[in-house]
């Protein structure tokens, strides 16, 4: 009778692993397609734990069941076997403190812990490669990223861009001092406060925009609570912390963004592979950190232009339609 | 040694007049009277903090849903709908409610309050006064967290992390203590900060009084290498307990001092802008709190677990009718995962804006956490090996604590790698994995703890039909709600989103959402089991006897349930607590059992 209840680990514990076997092959249920240039490590090394906890899942679960049914209610057991003790060695010094040390156990703590050793020494070259503010892409030169200035508030992304000239600036060949110090100066903030705002910045609400295969640098700061701009396609979450500008990146590997030509205007969700929209090909920026009763609301898009061209056209656009009435090329805002 | 055991033996003998029933079942100073009042209010507050629970699923599954009795009770209204802030106020308060007015008093404040004095065999606790002070620094709280309910604005709602700035920021006085942050509300918050300190100052005088009684007032032949593992766990989670609570009690004092008086502990240089309000300029930092919460609330996270451990590891060697297989191990481990527990707090942090290099030497030491509790999990695989099982319903919640346990285990390493937090941080992953360590660990362990001391705490045991009838429900529901979970995560399920239609990731995982909430139901349903099973067998149940499971530790040794201190002699201990099978006519020897050359203890020294 006591068996029984083996079965019924047994069963539910199949049922779990059944569906982690099954939720890949469900459109909606994993991971979506990464679309930035490190997904692909941030996935692998996904991939890496789930094999390896999965492993260790099936066989202390296993090992449970079995034990379940095997020594069920069993009256009168088998003595457990008693090492004889060891002279001398690494055995003997264990037993002065661990008196009732068994061989299995050595076993099973070393190799645990050479496992875990491997999967924790295994993430900190992605991690800084991902976060680490000094391995920023360098500036100067085509390599040279766009910056955009994303400030955060209940419940919205408040996104600024530099104006097209002053992007093309950063970018071209020969960058001089006086470029880097712009690109600089356009991220550097008093609070969450642009110190340097130029009257021809360019600002959008809850879009962010860039090319294929181009880095943005994406300037994160908020006005009032914690935020956190969390882009699960691109692998991207760093929450936005008051008082501080934190920067993030990532490179987009591939486009959704397309200009329509009868409507004129710029459509994401767009799968050029197939050259259908797509909704997986809809990226959203959803904020990840509580931040009010709004929060669930508050979703901005990545729109990904097929290449410099389309970004510029857009931003361009942009620029012509918020033009100030005169004197567009006033010096530094008064704040 | 000695000499305080003469010392208590002294009071004892004073105290032997009959008590009113004031002072012997209200302001009791016995530690098992104690214990149960800590199990019974703890017990209906875990009913308060599933009904919480319930309606958060209500909302996941049926977001759009009409649901016109809420508004009638809450005075909310939405055109009958939950309101986004009702929605954040109810997952705030389940979490409060569940970890620090259940999980951490149930194990702390009943089953250590009942447990220790019994286990090591000594009269009461160290402070008995201190101890009754301890249970009713609980009722402030009790009232202050209930209070928080009708408070204007309605609960705390900005979770049960309650972030800078956005639980912290707080009109001036003049203006009424209103949250910027959150129109109408913000009251609530400062009932709950109130509320915790006085669970803190609760706690702490508990701690104290575990740690003396576990190092003065062991019976003669207690050494500390003969201790129950629940004994041990106790003691090294009081420890974590003592050292870690004044932190969480300094960020509590912080946060209300700025809501309160406008100090900016929490806010920054530059100051805020709200849509309404700006602050002005501050002093401080947001980040600070999480530090601070962080520290204490991280090694909670294991004063959460390893008393459920250390009662798991007994039930299951007295099951098993199998010695505990590497006590000393056993033990270390416990250690490792305390002390491991203090230095990783920041991986809850490792999206926040902490220096990410920082994050780097959390995870290392996060994931080393694995190592402990494998051990862990592998000795008490071994003690089932060649054991004779018996399958009472306390065995059947402790092996489903093992096997639940495995999961929550192996589902923390992804959040501990940096990288893969990324992407899993602040989803429903993390939701699974707290709920299988929380859920399916701590509260099934608590469960194998109820029915295994049940009969000593009320000298009746529990239906075992109806016991075996409530695990197998429970345990087949709590996988049907919580094992979804991670794959919600990973799909890309954020925490905390009242409607999960907006976003692209989200609106797809509706229909599995209804299947986790029906599952809730059922297994909330399965929990009228439960209270059926207690509140019948608590009187009509039937007499167990001193020692029903033919159990090796001194509790079974005294009268069930034991009068006012405890035992009639005081015992004399001779061996280790798990000497089961293994002795051929003799099932087991208890530990004040004297030595007998022909049964030598399975104890190596």
């Amino acid at each position: 009778m006591g068996k029984w209840w083996s079965a019924l680990f047994g069963i539910v514990m199949l049922a779990c692993l059944g569906m982690f076997m099954v939720a890949p092959f469900v459109p909606t249920w994993w991971l979506p397609e990464g679309v930035s240039t490190h997904s692909g490590q941030v996935d692998a090394l996904f991939y890496i734990i789930l094999y390896i906890t999965g492993f260790f899942f099936v066989l202390t679960e296993a090992l449970l069941v079995y034990f379940m049914y095997k020594y069920a209610g069993q009256p009168g057991t088998t003595p457990r076997p008693t090492e004889p003790a060891a002279q001398g060695g690494f055995y003997a010094m264990l037993h002065r403190w661990f008196p009732d040390a068994h061989r299995v156990e050595v076993a099973w703590t070393i190799v645990p812990a050479l496992i875990l050793l491997f999967i924790a020494f295994a993430q900190v070259p992605t991690w800084l490669e991902i976060k680490d503010r000094s391995r920023k892409p360098a500036i100067g030169g085509e390599k040279t990223p766009i910056q955009c200035h994303v400030s955060a508030r209940q419940f919205e992304w408040r996104v600024r861009y530099p104006s097209s000239q002053r992007l093309r600036n950063w970018q071209t060949f020969t960058t001089n001092e006086k470029t880097i110090a712009d690109f600089k100066s356009f991220a550097s903030f008093d609070g969450a406060k642009p110190r340097h705002p130029h009257l021809d910045d360019v600002p959008v609400v809850n879009e962010v925009h860039t090319w294929k295969g181009q880095t943005i640098l994406v300037q994160l700061n908020t006005i009032d609570v914690i935020h956190s701009f969390n882009v699960p396609h691109m692998r991207v979450k760093q929450d936005a912390l008051p008082g501080r500008t934190i920067p993030v990146w990532f490179t987009p590997t591939k486009a959704n963004t397309r200009y329509n030509e009868e409507t004129k205007r710029w459509e994401d969700a767009f799968n050029f592979t197939t050259g259908k929209p797509d909704m997986g090909y809809r990226w959203e920026i959803a904020c990840a950190e509580l931040c009010g009763w709004g929060h669930h609301r508050m979703i901005g898009r990545i729109y990904v232009h097929e290449n410099k061209a389309d970004f510029y056209r857009w931003l361009e656009h942009v620029e012509q339609s918020q033009a100030p009435p005169t004197k567009p090329q006033q010096k530094v805002a008064a704040r | 040694m000695s000499s305080s055991q003469l010392h208590v033996g002294e009071v004892h003998a004073h105290e032997h007049h009959e008590l009113s029933f004031i002072h012997k079942y209200i302001f009791s100073t016995d530690h098992k009277i104690i214990g149960i009042q800590f199990l019974f209010t703890t017990l209906l507050f875990l009913v308060l903090g599933g009904a919480l629970a319930l309606l958060v699923r209500t909302q996941l599954a049926w977001p759009h849903a009409e649901l016109p009795w809420i508004s009638s009770w809450f005075l909310e209204s939405n055109g009958g709908r939950m309101t986004e802030s009702f929605y954040n106020m109810l997952f705030s308060m389940h979490a409060s409610v569940m970890i620090f007015f259940v999980i951490i008093p149930l194990l702390a404040g009943a089953f250590g309050n009942f447990t220790i004095p019994l286990m090591i065999g000594a009269p009461d606790m160290a402070f008995p006064k201190l101890n009754m002070l301890s249970y009713w620094f609980m009722w402030p709280a009790f009232i202050l967290i209930l209070v928080s309910f009708f408070a204007e604005g309605g609960a705390p709602a900005a979770g049960w992390t309650s972030y800078p700035t956005l639980a912290s920021s707080s009109m001036p006085a003049g203006q009424g203590f209103d949250s910027p942050a959150a129109p109408n509300s913000g009251h609530g918050q400062i009932f709950w900060l109130l509320s915790l300190l006085f669970v803190g100052v609760s706690s702490m005088m508990g701690s104290v009084n575990y740690i003396t009684t576990i190092i003065n007032m062991r019976s003669p032949g207690m050494t500390l290498y003969r201790m129950p593992m629940t004994i041990w766990a106790l003691f090294i989670t009081a420890i974590l307990q003592a050292f870690a609570l004044p932190v969480l009690t300094v960020a509590l004092i912080l946060q209300s001092l700025d809501k309160l008086l406008g100090t900016t502990f929490f806010l920054p240089p530059a100051g805020l802008e709200f849509a309404n309000w700006e602050t002005g300029p501050g002093g401080g930092q947001p980040l600070l709190w999480q530090h601070l919460f962080w520290f204490y609330s991280h090694p909670a996270v294991y004063i959460m677990i390893l008393p459920a451990m250390g009662m798991v590891s007994d039930i299951i060697s007295t099951f098993a009718r199998r010695a505990l297989f590497g006590y000393r191990a056993m033990i270390l481990s416990i250690a490792g995962i305390a002390g491991l527990g203090f230095i990783v707090w920041g991986h809850h942090m490792f999206q926040s804006g902490m220096d990410p290099r920082l994050g780097t030497g959390f995870m290392i030491a996060t994931i080393m956490i694995a190592l402990p509790s494998a051990i862990k999990t592998f000795n008490w695989l071994a003690t089932v090996y060649r054991g004779n099982v018996q399958y009472t319903a306390a065995m059947l919640f402790a092996l489903a604590f093992v096997a639940m346990f495995i999961i929550g285990g192996l589902s923390g390493i992804f959040m501990a790698a940096t990288p893969v937090d990324i992407y899993i941080h602040d989803t429903y992953f993390i939701v699974a994995h707290l709920h299988y360590v929380l859920f399916s660990s701590s509260l099934l362990g608590i469960f194998a703890g109820i029915y295994y001391w049940f009969p000593k705490m009320f000298g009746r045991l529990m239906n075992e039909s109806l016991g075996k009838l409530h695990f197998t429900l429970t345990f087949i529901f709590l996988n049907g709600l919580f094992f979804p979970m991670h794959i919600l995560g990973v799909a890309g399920l954020r925490r905390r989103i009242p409607d999960i239609t907006n976003a692209v990731l989200e609106s797809p995982l509706v229909s599995l959402n209804q299947f986790m909430t029906l599952c809730a139901f059922a297994l909330g349903v399965s929990q009228f089991i439960f209270i059926y099973n207690f509140f019948y067998s608590l009187f009509r149940g039937e007499v167990s006897g001193r020692n029903p499971w033919h159990s090796n530790t001194l509790e079974w040794v005294a009268p069930s349930p034991p009068g006012h201190g405890n035992f009639e002699t005081i015992p004399v201990v001779h061996r280790w607590p798990y000497d089961y099978g293994d002795y051929g006519s003799i099932d087991h020897l208890k530990q004040t059992d004297p030595p007998d050359p022909s049964h030598p203890s399975g104890q190596h020294h």
